[in-house]
């Protein structure tokens, strides 16, 4: 629970540093610490662990100033961040937002003058099946309505602590609505693990007789990671965080590099607008998780794992550490796991707010404790990643599906789905449907079937993958979810014929605006025009001529950004273009360009006072 | 030596170079603005893109390949880059014929290199601070395009560590690293590699306005290339 009171600087930045370890990597988990327990990062707080790190102020700051959920000046008691994504919009947290923002006599985005609260938006908060949803003080308030929002005002107003109010407030649904071989029935603890490490040979006397008892248990350990591996290369399994890559090359790659440390990541930090599986995941099945990354550590020879959380699932941290916790004791976690030599332990790093830190090389940095900057393509984080080390960095299905392929077999893996997609995938549905929630399917299903079962009955178009994915209309609802088709993370957001599209787009643009790191020049900039753009549209002022610009900014930032966030942040202009080009073209004041400026009518002036009207005088020339 | 293809130039390069580096060494420019010889690359301002196999990458950081077909000076390239540069301008306020720096300012140059006829896109007219504080150094946030070499420069060149970037996006810019956030209580000096190698006109040494007559100016007489290309010569000849 955060307290209201506030505690003197020093003695409690001691404190949070002492529970970070005090090192420079430390800085971003403690100024989260910070800000959370007062609503921003006071100054003097900036200097005072500037010092005990011996970081210059100007970094912290740059923190500060990069992270969405950190704040320089003081937020207020009560700090309400309402999600932001399309499809809360949909379900009217605009109305919300000025309600809210009405009846507690505040601007959003400022803190009121008492310093009782402030009211923000946010990009999505991982809650588009149970939306519109809030952050207050960081924990999360899904389920909004009206008469939630009023009960909310009151009790902001009254000054209640957070823990007396209403729990059902608070409480996060698992809306788990289809179920298919891989989670229906959770994985014993400890299965895929065991057999993981039972592939070097169950009975250490039966060989390798003439080595050492040590030297043989770490051969047949790594016996075992060789052969998990075989498991991982049969079951053809791929990112499930949209890429794709083969799990299989990625931990090969991290295995075989040269000795030293290597580091195992867990991509929690689900950033994609309208995407939920790693929440429900990590609160449902956050051992097959954990279980997943500490077999890759056992395959790659890692002793540390990380899993990175965005920020906006804070919450789930006391449950994934009680599931740490469980795990050390289990013997599944920690020093000699299952009486193995095996040594593997994980901890926790949350985010602060930047989509951005999505992608791999910028949550290294994150981790690190910088900005989330996306790092040059070269060298893969596989050769050179966290703390320059060898580091897999895979999401949070594909953990748990490896987990899942050590248990039951590579082959059994192999023979669900498709030939190029294998295994099951989590589908997250939201906006306009009856049963928004996940979604388990084998790979290859199609969009219609999807739709059908989500009671998506009236779709006019779908995103898939969020934002940085695809539009489709009802033309392409044959379509197939996998890589051979429609790939991406497994969101699928629904729009239903009585929405404007252009809504979305805006959205969107807005989003990727918010989102960009500004690295690069095409993307910093490209967005803002892209935004500008939506928001000369939104106003009827279009013409043709700015089509043509949208779509070759478009092709720019797809050309010359630095990293996928740029170079995607255009599809959703030139998806609706191309598929919904009448969004488009009802917002257009003219047919064609016309500008405001006549040159010949400017010089009308000049004639008159020189007293000339040849046709030098009129542009262009007019014919004697 | 291996050699590469850059469009129809044989291009020779030494194991490790990147496509940037062996290119300005075998006497072919390759626009950019936030690349330093003496700095470790930094891939920001994608003007030095080029395409191989259809795909894009930054040529300051991508490294050389033997018989590698490298795509540099296309219409399609040069245009985007031409882009690049005008986003540049707009995002920023850049004032040249009042500005110090003019004619021998990088941003402009390149302008100039690429053709650049005007900024096409509408302008952003952001409201930056500008930092006097210091008695010989001055800061212009206006004419600022993030290259981060001063960030770079001041920690690598200088051992100061003066600049960093703070913010996110379009509203990101740079921070200076002292206890009231101003110039005149960092340690920069006039003579450092950060003001030195600012592009453009964002970092300054005051009190040496206008000395060269226009006409006479770095980029007056040859075009910034010519100038870079004949610049790293020189430095591989001293440095190796």
């Amino acid at each position: 629970m955060i307290q209201l009171e506030r505690p003197s600087v020093p003695e409690s930045v001691e404190r949070i540093l002492d529970r970070h370890g005090n090192r420079p990597q430390a800085v971003l988990q403690a100024l989260i610490d910070v800000q959370h327990a007062w609503h921003h990062v006071p100054g003097a707080v900036v200097l005072a662990l500037a010092e005990r790190l011996g970081v210059p102020a100007v970094r912290l700051r740059g923190l500060i100033g990069f992270y969405s959920f950190l704040s320089a000046d003081f937020q207020g008691d009560f700090v309400v961040h309402l999600s932001d994504n399309i499809t809360d919009q949909m379900a009217g947290s605009r109305e919300l937002s000025a309600r809210l923002c009405g009846r507690l006599g505040v601007a959003l985005g400022k803190t009121r003058a008492d310093g009782r609260v402030s009211v923000n938006r946010t990009s999505c908060t991982g809650m588009s099946d149970q939306g519109p949803s809030a952050l207050i003080n960081y924990r999360p308030v899904p389920r909004l309505d009206a008469k939630r929002v009023d009960l909310i005002t009151d009790l902001i107003n009254a000054r209640t602590p957070l823990d007396e109010w209403p729990s059902d407030f608070f409480v996060v649904e698992s809306r788990i609505r289809r179920s298919d071989v891989i989670f229906r029935n959770a994985l014993d603890s400890g299965a895929g693990l065991r057999a993981s490490l039972d592939r070097g040979g169950k009975n250490l006397e039966a060989w390798e007789e003439d080595l050492a008892p040590t030297d043989a248990r770490k051969h047949q350990l790594d016996r075992g990671g060789a052969e998990t591996l075989k498991e991982i290369y049969r079951s053809e399994l791929r990112g499930r965080g949209g890429a794709g890559f083969k799990a299989g090359i990625k931990w090969q790659t991290v295995r075989e590099a040269a000795k030293g440390d290597r580091f195992v990541i867990c991509n929690a930090d689900e950033g994609e607008p309208g995407t939920f599986k790693d929440r429900i995941l990590l609160t449902e099945h956050a051992d097959m998780v954990f279980e997943g990354m500490t077999i890759c550590g056992h395959v790659v020879g890692a002793r540390h794992g990380i899993m990175y959380v965005r920020q906006e699932y804070f919450y789930l941290r006391d449950h994934l550490q009680s599931v740490l916790r469980r795990r050390r004791e289990q013997g599944l976690l920690g020093c000699n796991i299952l009486g193995s030599p095996l040594d593997f332990d994980i901890e926790l790093h949350f985010g602060a707010g930047a989509y951005i830190c999505g992608m791999e090389t910028a949550m290294i940095k994150s981790i690190e404790g910088r900005r989330g900057i996306p790092r040059r393509r070269w060298p893969l984080p596989v050769h050179h990643g966290y703390l320059k080390s060898p580091t897999v960095v895979n999401n949070v299905e594909t953990f748990a599906c490896a987990a899942a392929i050590s248990a039951r077999g590579g082959a059994w893996f192999a023979g669900l789905g498709t030939p190029q997609s294998t295994g099951t995938k989590l589908f997250c549905l939201s906006g306009d449907c009856e049963r928004p929630g996940l979604y388990e399917y084998p790979m290859g299903v199609s969009v219609r079937e999807v739709l059908r079962d989500s009671g998506a009955l009236d779709a006019m178009a779908i995103q898939v993958g969020g934002p940085s994915g695809i539009l489709i209309g009802e033309g392409d609802f044959n379509r197939t979810l996998c890589f051979e088709d429609l790939a991406g993370v497994g969101t699928l957001m629904v729009f239903g014929k009585h929405r404007d599209l252009f809504d979305v787009i805006t959205n969107f643009a807005l989003f990727f605006q918010h989102e960009s790191c500004g690295l690069c020049t095409p993307c910093r900039v490209g967005t803002t025009l892209l935004a500008n753009y939506v928001k000369k549209f939104e106003r009827g002022c279009g013409s043709p001529v700015d089509v043509e610009e949208v779509k070759n900014i478009c092709t720019l930032m797809k050309n010359m950004s630095h990293c996928g966030l740029g170079q995607t942040a255009g599809n959703p202009f030139t998806d609706s273009l191309l598929k919904f080009p009448a969004i488009w073209a009802q917002r257009m004041k003219t047919a064609e360009f016309v500008p405001a400026f006549d040159l010949d009518w400017a010089l009308e002036e000049a004639r008159s006072l020189t007293g000339r009207d040849d046709a030098r005088a009129h542009f262009p020339p007019v014919e004697a | 030596m291996p050699t590469f293809f850059l469009d129809d130039r044989e291009v020779a390069f030494k194991e490790g170079q990147t496509i940037l580096q062996a290119a300005m060494s075998g006497g072919h420019y390759i626009p950019h603005l936030c690349w330093r010889p003496e700095l470790d690359p930094h891939s920001s301002c994608r003007l030095c893109t080029v395409i191989i196999n259809g795909r894009p990458f930054s040529s300051c950081t991508q490294p050389a390949l033997k018989g590698q077909r490298v795509e540099c000076d296309t219409e399609a390239l040069v245009a985007m880059r031409r882009a690049v540069t005008q986003m540049l301008f707009i995002e920023g306020n850049h004032h040249c014929p009042a500005c110090e720096k003019s004619g021998r300012c990088k941003l402009q140059a390149t302008a100039y290199l690429l053709g650049m006829q005007n900024s096409h896109f509408s302008h952003q007219f952001p409201v930056r601070t500008r930092d006097l504080s210091h008695p010989t150094v001055s800061l212009d946030r206006d004419r600022c395009i993030r290259c981060e070499i001063c960030v770079r420069a001041s920690r690598t060149l200088d051992g100061k560590d003066v600049f960093a970037i703070d913010g996110r996006g379009i509203g990101s810019g740079l921070a200076v690293n002292s206890p009231s956030g101003l110039l005149k209580d960092s340690e920069i000096a006039p003579e450092d590699a950060a003001v030195r190698l600012c592009p453009t006109g964002a970092l300054m040494a005051k009190d040496q306005g206008f000395e060269v007559p226009i006409g006479d100016r770095l980029y007056d007489r040859e075009p910034l290339s010519v100038v870079e290309l004949r610049e790293y010569k020189a430095r591989k000849a001293l440095h190796g």
